[in-house]
């Protein structure tokens, strides 16, 4: 029994952390997304509607930006696997000597400040920025182009930010592939592709999922990039959510966004895991 | 037996995409010493007066000891919080150990801008709005799990019977805890700890919604400055954060082997 008296004594204060300014506060949320607001007035006080709710799937509005979100999740999810695969494979196995520092050049942008490294996209994409200047002074194009605050823009920057997360989850993956599997496939007359193909890509598959639940999630979630490189009109549920509590100070469609968002990824996280223990249990 | 390393247009791919996750960090150093009032690649002259101007701009200046002070205070508290808490769970003394290890992971789950604008609510229904200490009790719960990972992970790695050992050789809890166990988990702890200072240092999502505009940390005022339009001393601010950061990562390889525990 002092066991758990120690236990407590070691748990609680963290635990009253998480209750007080982390439980509590998400669950508070929760009757204010079926309260009313009256733009000018504010919140209708003892007001229950679902109307905020009904609006994210009803409203063109936001549906074009849950749409847009959950696109962008999806796109972002597959350019940083087909981009990040290639580098995965190459510090599994390339030459032993590269592997730290490769691994080091993927871990730097990942530690750097995310509002930085969308700066320095800010940079390259504006219409005056060092992408269009480079292409005008080639003569390839005459008038500048639009790269930022649009698809393009937010596109390049959220593959950015989380190609580290993807490859580190394929580098994973990819260890755990015994050469020898490769090696006999290779003896037994496949060619290179081929190998690939039926042996290495299949046993990576649990990598591949877990690392595009994780991009697809930090996607549809992001705030700052889309900001950043979007701009106040190409808005993303984050963006709009941001907005709602910031500019219009409409909290009731605010939080009945948030929880929709965050329903999205809870379920997402706990669906992927339940694969990901039934495939442990069958290996 | 070459047949198994990647060729040559895998190697090209693979280097392409190391240069492009560089790109623009190259790009904002490179701007951040030129003599132009806007952001240009290849600089035109070559000067440091953006960064004199960072250095001598108070609004700056407060940002970056608000940054400073928020990541140290937050991962120090962690640290304590987290640590101990773990121990709790790896030594299974509460009952429900799975549950309660979710709940720590948990804020790494809910999307940050969520954490925010609940804790923006929370906190004006409480009437305790734009504090330090707001924004530090946040900042304990985003930067918690991180600790607590890191913690759990080492604390799994190591041999039950040293711990044994200590006490059958007449120590208490807290004497092994502090000779035997902290010296095993600490390279595993120091990386968690890394994790929870830049966590801390770059976030915006939670932090926009509970800042004061006396508690502006250098991530909202840049990102909130950007909004208004570019010059270089943003390049020149950001240029300091990459330094640090290039330092903060050598020592830490150096240090514990970092890149093991990413």
């Amino acid at each position: 029994m002092t066991s758990v008296r120690s236990g407590l004594l070691l748990f609680g204060p963290l635990l009253l952390v998480l209750t007080g300014a982390f439980v509590v506060p998400l669950l508070l949320l929760a009757p204010t997304s079926f309260q009313e607001y009256q733009p000018g007035s504010g919140i209708v006080s003892g007001s229950f509607t679902l109307g905020n709710y009904a609006r994210i799937v009803a409203d063109d509005y936001y549906r074009e930006v849950v749409l847009r979100t959950l696109g962008l999740g999806v796109s972002v999810t597959i350019a940083c696997l087909m981009l990040g695969y290639p580098v995965a494979y190459l510090i599994v196995r390339g030459h032993p000597r590269w592997r730290l520092p490769l691994t080091l050049l993927v871990i730097f942008p990942l530690m750097l400040n995310l509002v930085v490294r969308s700066f320095g996209w800010i940079v390259l994409l504006t219409n005056r920025g060092v992408v269009n200047n480079l292409l005008t002074d080639l003569g390839v194009i005459e008038t500048p182009l639009k790269l930022m605050f649009n698809l393009t823009g937010v596109m390049i920057g959220l593959t950015h930010i989380y190609l580290p997360f993807m490859v580190l989850m394929l580098v994973a993956a990819l260890q755990n592939v015994p050469r020898d599997v490769e090696a006999a496939a290779s003896t037994l007359g496949s060619g290179r592709f081929h190998v690939f193909h039926a042996v290495t890509l299949p046993l990576t598959a649990p990598g591949i999922i877990a690392g595009s639940i994780l991009v697809f999630v930090l996607t549809i979630s992001a705030l700052v990039t889309p900001r950043m490189l979007g701009g106040p009109t190409y808005q993303v549920m984050a963006t709009l959510i941001y907005d709602e509590y910031m500019q219009l100070l409409d909290w009731p469609s605010g939080s009945a966004l948030s929880f929709s968002l965050a329903f999205v990824t809870i379920l997402i996280i706990w669906i992927s895991s339940l694969t990901t223990k039934r495939w442990a249990g069958l290996a | 037996m070459n047949d198994q390393r990647p060729g040559f247009s895998v190697t090209t791919i693979a280097w392409a995409v190391i240069i492009f996750l560089q790109i623009p960090v190259i790009v904002v150093v490179l701007a951040s010493f030129s003599e132009t009032t806007y952001l240009t690649i290849p600089p035109q002259g070559l000067t440091l007066k953006w960064f004199e101007a960072v250095l001598t701009d108070t609004t700056y200046l407060t940002a970056i000891r608000n940054s400073l002070l928020l990541a140290l205070g937050s991962t120090l508290i962690s640290l304590v919080l987290g640590v101990a808490a773990s121990y709790a769970l790896f030594r299974k003394m509460l009952p429900g150990t799975e549950v309660l290890t979710s709940l720590l992971m948990s804020p790494l789950i809910v999307p940050s801008v969520v954490i925010g604008v609940a804790l923006l609510q929370y906190f004006t229904l409480v009437g305790l709005r734009g504090g330090f200490l707001v924004l530090l009790i946040a900042h304990v719960v985003i930067t918690v799990p991180y600790i607590v990972r890191s913690a759990l992970a080492s604390l799994s790695g190591i041999d039950l019977s040293v711990e044994e050992a200590a006490r059958v050789l007449g120590a208490n809890g807290l004497t092994t805890f502090r000779l035997i166990t902290l010296p095993l988990i600490k390279p595993g702890l120091v990386a968690g700890a890394l994790f929870a200072f830049v966590t801390s240092m770059e976030n915006v999502p939670v932090t926009i919604f509970l800042a004061g505009p006396r508690q502006t940390t250098l991530p909202i005022l840049i990102f909130t400055s950007v909004e208004m339009g570019v010059d270089p001393s943003v390049a020149a601010v950001s240029t300091m954060l990459i330094i640090a950061t290039v330092a903060a990562l050598f020592v830490a390889e150096r240090w514990t082997g970092f890149h093991r525990f990413v």
